[in-house]
C-alpha cells in the first residue's frame, strides 16, 4: 500500500506544478483520506493522529478560514491557540518540503532571493517557498529572539514581503525575577496586539484553556518519557522525532494534548505486552543512543542505517520536557518561565548537565550530536559538549550534517562516521571484535 | 589443526588493497588502482593476493571489506569501517601507537586507539579535497610532476613558499601565481606540504594527540608531508613498512578475531 509521502510524490511527479499542489487546501483533504487508508501501517496510532491533526491544520491555513499566524520554533504558540487562530510553523513546512524531495528547488529560490548558502537551510527553504508564494499568507508573524537568532531576522524580511506585522518577543539571557516579569509583560502586550491585528476578541478564559491544554500536553509527554526509560526501548526514537510538530505547533491545542495522552496510553499498553505485536520493546536494540538536535529530512539513509545496525534512539534532546507546570490562572508568567527555561538558552554547561542527566536516566551507550550546518546555537558548543560528556564516560559523535540541504553532504562519509561510532559502541559494550 | 586464513580488502578512492593472513602472518599483499569499478577492483585485488599466496578462494575462512567501497564487495563476510581497520592494523604493527593519522585519496582521519587497537575516538575530514591525496594529485599535475616525485622535490627546497589557501581550487590558483613569479618548484612543493600538514595537525589536535603517532594511507609515502606534519605536531611519526595496506591488514586481523570467536 502506498504511504502518504509516496502518494504526495506521485501527485507531485510533475515538478512544474508541485508548488500549486502543496499550496492547495484540497491536497490536505486528499492526504487525510490516504492517511485513513494507511492507519494500520503506522508504528504508533498517535503518529496517525498527529498526521490527521497536521493535515487538518495545514489545510485550514491554506483555506484561510481563521487568520494564520506564523510562529518560530520556540515561540510560546499557546498565545495563538488562545485566540482561536491558526498557527503555522514554517520550519516544519521546510522539513516537509525536504522530505517530499523539493528542498533543493525551494532553497535555490531562497538563494536567488538573496539568502546566502551559509545561513540555515530551514530559513533558505522558508524564504524560497515564501518568495514563490507557496506558503499560507500570514496575518502576523511571531518570533522570539532566543535559541534561533536567524528566525527573527528572517521573519522581519517575510513580514515586509507579506505586509504583515512581526510581533517579536525579546528574551533576555538571564532568568531573574525581573527578567521573567519583563517577558510576561511582553507576552501580555503581544497577545493583545495579536488579537488586534487578527480582529479577535482577547478572551482570558480562552487563553487559560489553551494554557490548560498545554499543561496537559506537558504532563502526558512527561509520562511518555518516563515509559521510555525501559530497556529495550518501547518506541523508536526516530518515530518520536516526528512528534516535534506537536512541540512546535501543537502546544496549547486540545488535539496535541489528546494525541500525547493517546501516545502515553499506547506505550503503556505496549510495555504491558498488549500492543499490536505483543512485543514490549524494540527487538533489534543493540545500542541505546541519546540523539541531540534534529535529523536529516531530505532523502537520506542515515536514520534507517542507525536502526538497521541495532541503534535505537532511547531519547532525543527535542523530546525532553524541561519546563515546570503551567498555571492557567497566570498564563503570561507561566509561559514566560517556560520559554525562558530552555536549557540551551544558558551557558553550554547547562546543556551538558541536562544531556548527562538524560544519558544516565535512559541508560544510553553513546550520544550523537547531529550538528546542523546553519545552527550556530546548537553546533557552537558541540566540541565542549563532546569533551565534557566523554569525560563522564560516554562516547560522543559530533555528526556534521544538514537537516534540509543534502547538496553539501557526502552520504557515504556520514554513514562511515555513524558506522565507526557504532563499532566503538560494540567494542565497549560487548568487549569483542566487530 | 589447519591454521585460519583471512583476507582484508580495502576499497579506497584511489587504490584497492588486499592482504591475506594466516594466524598473524602476512601471506600476501596487493595494491592496485581502484579505477571506475570498485566491485571489480576488489575481485581483482583478492584474486591477485590469492595467486601471490598460492591459494584458492575456498581456502580463505573469512573476508572483511573496508574502505569507501566496502559495501560493493559482495564476496566479503562483513564490512567494517576503515576507521576501525586502520586502528587495528596500526596497533598490530606497533602496539605503542595511540594516534593514527590516515591521509587517503579523498579524506583524512585522526584516530585515537587503545592498547588493543580499539578505536576510542576519531575525527574525519571528507568535506573537501583539502589535505588529502587528491589535493597533492592536482598540485603535482599543475607542477608537471609525478605524485611520487613530490617528496624528492621537497628535499631540494631551501625554504617553503607561502601557500595560504587550504581549498584545492584556491591553492591551485596560488600555485599558478607562484609559478608566474618564478618561485622555484621545490619551494612551492614544500609550501604545499606545509599546507597539508597545517590542516592535518588541526584535525589531530582537535582530537587530542596522544603519542605514539603513526601515519597511514598513501600520502604517508611522501616524506615531505611526513616531515612537515612531524614538525607541526612536534611529535615523531612512525611509518609502517607499507602505509597503504594498513586498512586491509586491519580488516584481515579483525576477520581473524571474529572468525575465531565464531568458531569457539
Amino acid at each position: 500500500m502506498m504511504d502518504v509521502e509516496g502518494f504526495m510524490r506521485h501527485m507531485l511527479c510533475d515538478r512544474q506544478r508541485w508548488d500549486r499542489v502543496l499550496s492547495s487546501p484540497l491536497t490536505y483533504t486528499l492526504l487525510g483520506g490516504v492517511l485513513r487508508l494507511t492507519r494500520g501501517n503506522w508504528p504508533l496510532d498517535a503518529m496517525y493522529q498527529m498526521g490527521v491533526f497536521a493535515f487538518n491544520e495545514t489545510g485550514r491555513a491554506y483555506v484561510g478560514k481563521a487568520p494564520v499566524v506564523w510562529s518560530s520554533a520556540f515561540f510560546p504558540v499557546e498565545l495563538a491557540w488562545g485566540l482561536g487562530l491558526c498557527p503555522f510553523s514554517p520550519e516544519v513546512a521546510a522539513a516537509y518540503i525536504a522530505t517530499l524531495g523539493f528542498g533543493e528547488e525551494t532553497m535555490s529560490m531562497g538563494e536567488q532571493a538573496g539568502y546566502s548558502r551559509d545561513i540555515c537551510s530551514f530559513h533558505r527553504c522558508i524564504a524560497g517557498a515564501a518568495s514563490a508564494g507557496n506558503l499560507p499568507r500570514p496575518a502576523a508573524l511571531l518570533a522570539s529572539t532566543h535559541l534561533c537568532d536567524g528566525a527573527p531576522l528572517l521573519f522581519q524580511n517575510l513580514a515586509a514581503l507579506y505586509g504583515a506585522p512581526l510581533l517579536a518577543l525579546d528574551i533576555p539571557y538571564n532568568s531573574s525575577p525581573e527578567a521573567v516579569r519583563y517577558v510576561a509583560g511582553q507576552l501580555e502586550q503581544l497577545w493583545l496586539s495579536l488579537a488586534d491585528v487578527t480582529g479577535q476578541r482577547p478572551d482570558r478564559d480562552k487563553l487559560a484553556e489553551a494554557v490548560r491544554c498545554s499543561e496537559r500536553f506537558r504532563v502526558q509527554m512527561q509520562r511518555v518519557n518516563e515509559l521510555r526509560c525501559r530497556v529495550p526501548s518501547p518506541v523508536s526514537g526516530n518515530d518520536m522525532l516526528g512528534f516535534v510538530y506537536l512541540f512546535f505547533v501543537g502546544q496549547g491545542s486540545r488535539e496535541a494534548a489528546e494525541i500525547a495522552a493517546g501516545l502515553a496510553k499506547e506505550i503503556e499498553r505496549r510495555v504491558a505486552g498488549l500492543g499490536r505485536s505483543g512485543q514490549t520493546g524494540t527487538q533489534t536494540e543493540k545500542y541505546r543512543l541519546l540523539w541531540m538536535h534534529l535529523k536529516p529530512y531530505y532523502n537520506n539513509e542515515l536514520m534507517k542505517f542507525v536502526e538497521q545496525d541495532g541503534g535505537v534512539l532511547a531519547m532525543e534532546e527535542f523530546s525532553h520536557v524541561y519546563w515546570t507546570p503551567l498555571d492557567p490562572e497566570q498564563p503570561f508568567l507561566s509561559l514566560a518561565r517556560k520559554t525562558m527555561s530552555h536549557f540551551a538558552f544558558k551557558p553550554v554547561t547547562e546543556r551538558i548537565r541536562v544531556m548527562a542527566e538524560l544519558a544516565r536516566k535512559y541508560r544510553v551507550d553513546g550520544i550523537v550530536h547531529f550538528s546542523h550546518h546553519g545552527c550556530r546555537t546548537a553546533s557552537g558548543g558541540a566540541l565542549m559538549i563532546k569533551e565534557a560528556l566523554r569525560d563522564e564516560g560516554w562516547p560522543v559523535l559530533v555528526l556534521e550534517g544538514d537537516c534540509i540541504d543534502g547538496r553539501n553532504e557526502a552520504c557515504g562519509g556520514m554513514l562511515t562516521r555513524m558506522q565507526a561510532f557504532l563499532e566503538i559502541l560494540q567494542e565497549r559494550k560487548l568487549g569483542c571484535a566487530l | 589443526m589447519r591454521l585460519m586464513i583471512t583476507a582484508g580488502i580495502d576499497v579506497g578512492s584511489l587504490s584497492t588493497d588486499a592482504v591475506l593472513m594466516r594466524d598473524g602472518e602476512t601471506l600476501s599483499q596487493i595494491i592496485i588502482n581502484t579505477g571506475a569499478m570498485a566491485r571489480s577492483a576488489a575481485e581483482r585485488a583478492f584474486g591477485l593476493a590469492l595467486s601471490a599466496a598460492g591459494l584458492r578462494a575456498s581456502d580463505v575462512d573469512a573476508v572483511i571489506a573496508t574502505g569507501y567501497g566496502r559495501m560493493s564487495v559482495s564476496f566479503a563476510d562483513s564490512q567494517v569501517t576503515e576507521i576501525s581497520c586502520h586502528g587495528r592494523g596500526s596497533a598490530w604493527l606497533s602496539p605503542k601507537v595511540r594516534t593514527v593519522i590516515d591521509i587517503g585519496g579523498q579524506d583524512s582521519k585522526a584516530i585515537r586507539i587503545d592498547g588493543k587497537g580499539n578505536v576510542v575516538d576519531f575525527l574525519m575530514n571528507d568535506k573537501c579535497a583539502a589535505g588529502t591525496g587528491r589535493f597533492l594529485e592536482v598540485m603535482a599535475q599543475r607542477l608537471e610532476l609525478e605524485l611520487a616525485e613530490l617528496g624528492r622535490e621537497d628535499q631540494q627546497a631551501a625554504r617553503a613558499a607561502q601557500i595560504s589557501s587550504m581549498c584545492t581550487v584556491f591553492a591551485e590558483s596560488e600555485v599558478v601565481s607562484l609559478i608566474a613569479q618564478g618561485v622555484p618548484r621545490p619551494e612551492i612543493v614544500r609550501g604545499l606540504h606545509r599546507s597539508i600538514a597545517e590542516r592535518t595537525a588541526g584535525l589531530a589536535n582537535r582530537l587530542g594527540l596522544a603519542p605514539e603517532v603513526m601515519m597511514t594511507g598513501g600520502v604517508a609515502k611522501n616524506p615531505g608531508v611526513v616531515r612537515a606534519l612531524s614538525e607541526k605536531l612536534g611529535a615523531k611519526i612512525i611509518l609502517p613498512p607499507e602505509p597503504q595496506i594498513v586498512g586491509a591488514l586491519g580488516a584481515a586481523l579483525i576477520a581473524q578475531q571474529k572468525h575465531a570467536r565464531q568458531s569457539v
